[in-house]
């Protein structure tokens, strides 16, 4: 009996494409004055986020509002804009799952483990090129949807949601 | 360290509360090596000051946490390394407010002041303080402050955060004295050597009416003085009704305790002087 163990092709890593730098509290990117090499990733527009990077497709626009999440689904950052959208501070918001913010909302989706498998995906190896999408809605609301665009973000592997209007 | 402007320290401290830094006389703000160690290594992988402030503040908590497992498992040496590595962290004061004393007031809690551990671990809180003292620079500030111990014995669940205002009331400069309540015979002579500018009455253990009769003797030798009360919950009867209490943690007492010298009244509640 041959126990040898077979090789699977795996799916490599997504095309990322070209990155957007932005801060994780007020979205904005770096200010033009900004030094990457200086040590430091603090925004310098607000002092109360750090600079991130993302896909140009995924990344926020600067007035969109977004989480990001870690390889545990745990809330790392909560954007400014983010905190007005969920009623909630990102200083109460962190470390706790992310299914305790948002939940899917898509009649069609396969419950609160497609969003988290969207959200692992992306924070591990990338996700789906292009980035990933979903329909949530805040934990404990009815009536409220947002667009979800789910991809990766760094440098730091984590997942970044950005919400939109449904 | 952290390659960040004084503007975004001072924000992060407003919105997150963290770091805490001490302010000097001249209202400077000095901060901690350790908390901003801490920071600086959180960021470092950080996604968020948010999330990186949280992970500081866990790393700093964990100090609490092996010197309670150290105590509740009688393994004295590994409290005292846990105290040496809460110190390479913090200034005295604040391993004392944020390591010793909650996690003496933890084991309290989980094994009860009845149990041995409570023994043995109240008695090494109280030495460790007691050490700490001895070994605080002479008194080089004018003014004394008399301290009425009024706790049972080392085991009273308030006897820590006597010694430890004991402490930073020392570490001051001014010059700390502390006697039971009960002993009042030959206080004349104390009060003559050691003229108090402030007398603080520790602990809820002892009766208010032995309490008022120490108060009595300190007045009839030292005349009217500034008394305020220290970690005396039971306190409620009329006789001591309107005199100010300090606030729990002893650094913020020290600091009341040290405007009481100064001959400042105390805020909130009436300053009655002994005697008067």
């Amino acid at each position: 009996m041959n126990t040898a163990r077979q090789l699977h092709a795996v799916p490599a890593p997504a095309d990322s494409g070209p990155l957007s730098l932005f801060c994780g509290h007020c979205g904005k990117p770096p200010a033009e004055d900004f030094d990457l090499d200086a040590g430091s990733r603090v925004c310098t527009r607000c002092n109360l986020g750090l600079l991130l990077e993302a896909p140009e497709s995924i990344a926020p626009k600067p007035d969109e509002a977004f989480l990001i999440v870690d390889r545990s689904l745990a809330v790392c950052a909560l954007s400014r804009k983010a905190e007005k959208l969920l009623g909630m501070r990102e200083v109460d918001a962190v470390d706790h799952h992310v299914t305790e913010l948002l939940v899917p909302a898509d009649a069609e989706s396969q419950g609160p483990h497609a969003l988290s498998a969207l959200l692992v995906a992306a924070a591990t190896d990338g996700g789906q090129e292009g980035g990933g999408k979903a329909v949530v809605r805040p934990a404990d609301e009815f009536g409220v949807r947002f667009n979800a665009r789910i991809g990766p973000c760094g440098p730091t592997p984590g997942a970044l949601v950005v919400l939109a209007n449904g | 360290m952290l390659n960040v402007s004084a503007n975004t320290l001072r924000a992060w401290e407003r919105r997150f509360d963290y770091p805490q830094p001490h302010r000097t006389p001249g209202k400077h703000r000095v901060y901690v090596y350790g908390e901003v160690a801490a920071l600086r290594d959180a960021l470092r992988d950080g996604l968020s000051i948010s999330s990186a402030v949280s992970r500081a503040r866990e790393s700093l908590r964990s100090d609490t946490h092996i010197l309670v497992g150290a105590l509740a498992s009688f393994e004295l040496e590994r409290a005292d390394g846990a105290m040496e590595a809460a110190l390479a962290m913090r200034s005295v004061e604040r391993t004392v407010e944020e390591v010793l004393l909650p996690s003496i007031a933890e084991l309290a809690r989980r094994q009860g002041t009845d149990s041995a551990a409570w023994a043995i671990g109240c008695r090494w809180a109280t030495e460790w303080l007691r050490r700490a003292q001895r070994m605080t620079p002479p008194p080089a500030r004018p003014g004394a402050l008399l301290i009425g111990d009024a706790t049972h014995d080392d085991l009273d669940p308030d006897a820590p955060f006597v010694r430890a205002l004991e402490l930073a009331a020392s570490r001051t400069g001014i010059r700390v004295v502390t006697i039971p309540v009960a002993n009042r015979s030959g206080v004349a002579e104390l009060l003559t050597a050691v003229r108090p500018g402030a007398v603080v009455i520790a602990g809820g253990h002892d009766s208010d009416d032995e309490v008022a009769r120490f108060a009595y003797a300190v007045r009839s030798a030292g005349g009217a003085l500034p008394l305020a009360l220290f970690h005396r919950h039971a306190a409620g009867g009329e006789q001591l009704s309107a005199t100010p209490s300090l606030p729990e943690l002893p650094s913020e007492a020290t600091a009341l305790a040290l405007a009481m010298l100064d001959g400042q009244a105390l805020p909130a509640t009436r300053n009655r002087r002994l005697g008067s």
